[in-house]
């Protein structure tokens, strides 16, 4: 069981969280001027990293706020949370994993 | 209070039989109200309307004259108390004119359990994954977080006494619940 560090109410149990994805995915400036592929691409198409990833959690039983994590889905270490809107914060030096 | 006199939650149903330390409180005034906490007049205005400075910090309780405020996100905060509702709603919307904000009563929404005694705190930890060790969580303190897998907001009013907020619907569940972990140690006094 992970234990994520809410920004704001600070470290919790996984089961007061709801997994959001990949983080970082921009929308589009102006949908209605990308074909159906472009559009497909930005809704479903993601990265499926295996190590150190950048992903959504909702603190949904907590305060309710979407952050930012930065996990290695192999090993479940989590590097850092951070709010929406901040940048990743830096892998550290003794990082394992595969990226 | 008037509105909320012949209010029973399902729970009422087996208050009764609840051991020493487990009550359910009689209805009182909830209102929810959101507004950006770095804005100064929004802040103030609210000071004016109910004597509370809003807590800023997470997880923080603050209280005020007649009403108390329970920090549930950084731009979200329960009202709690037990005046009457529509006049808090009715004074914020007044002092907050002009403002973004967003005030709604949700009286009717949580009922409050208070479990209180020597043993409240081992009672909350069978239920919960957080850390509700008096050294991490004080009187003044309150979070939410899931009570046997039902969402709940939890404070501590002080020592030894815990209210538990957790949606009506879920309130016979959740009493069963906690009259059942307090049991072991009624039997040990
Ligand atoms: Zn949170």
């Amino acid at each position: 069981m992970l234990n994520i560090d809410c920004p704001w109410c600070g470290k919790r149990h996984e089961t007061e969280f709801r997994y959001g994805g990949e983080a970082h995915i921009a929308r589009p400036e102006d949908p209605a001027k990308l074909e159906d592929t472009e559009w497909a691409e930005f809704l479903f198409m993601r990265t499926n990293t295996k190590g150190y990833f950048a992903e959504r959690w909702l603190h949904s039983h907590g305060c309710r706020r979407w952050f930012n994590v930065f996990r290695n889905t192999v090993t479940h270490e989590i590097v850092g949370s951070y709010k929406m809107g901040e940048k990743p914060p830096k892998l550290p030096k003794s990082a394992g994993g595969t990226k | 209070m008037a509105e909320t006199e012949f209010w029973i939650t399902p729970a009422a149903a087996i208050a009764s039989a609840f051991p020493d330390g487990l009550t359910e409180l009689s209805p009182r005034a909830q209102v929810n109200l959101r507004g950006d906490a770095e804005d100064a007049s929004f802040m103030t205005a609210v000071k004016t309307a109910t004597g509370i400075d809003l807590p800023e910090t997470p997880n923080k309780a603050a209280t005020g004259k007649e009403f108390k405020a329970l920090w549930l996100s950084p731009d979200e905060w329960l009202l709690v108390g037990e005046g009457e509702a529509a006049t808090l709603v009715q004074n914020l919307e007044g002092a907050l004119k002009g403002q973004h904000f967003a005030v709604n009563n949700l009286s009717a929404n949580r009922t409050i359990f208070e479990l209180s005694g020597p043993h409240c705190h081992h009672a909350l930890m069978k239920s919960s994954e957080v850390d509700f060790h008096p050294r991490v969580f004080a009187p003044g303190d309150c979070l939410q977080t899931l009570i046997a897998k039902a969402q709940a907001i939890v404070e501590q009013v002080e020592e030894d006494r815990f209210h538990i907020y957790v949606r009506s619907s879920f309130s016979r569940y959740v009493g069963a619940w906690l009259a059942e972990a307090l049991a072991e140690y009624r039997l040990a006094d």
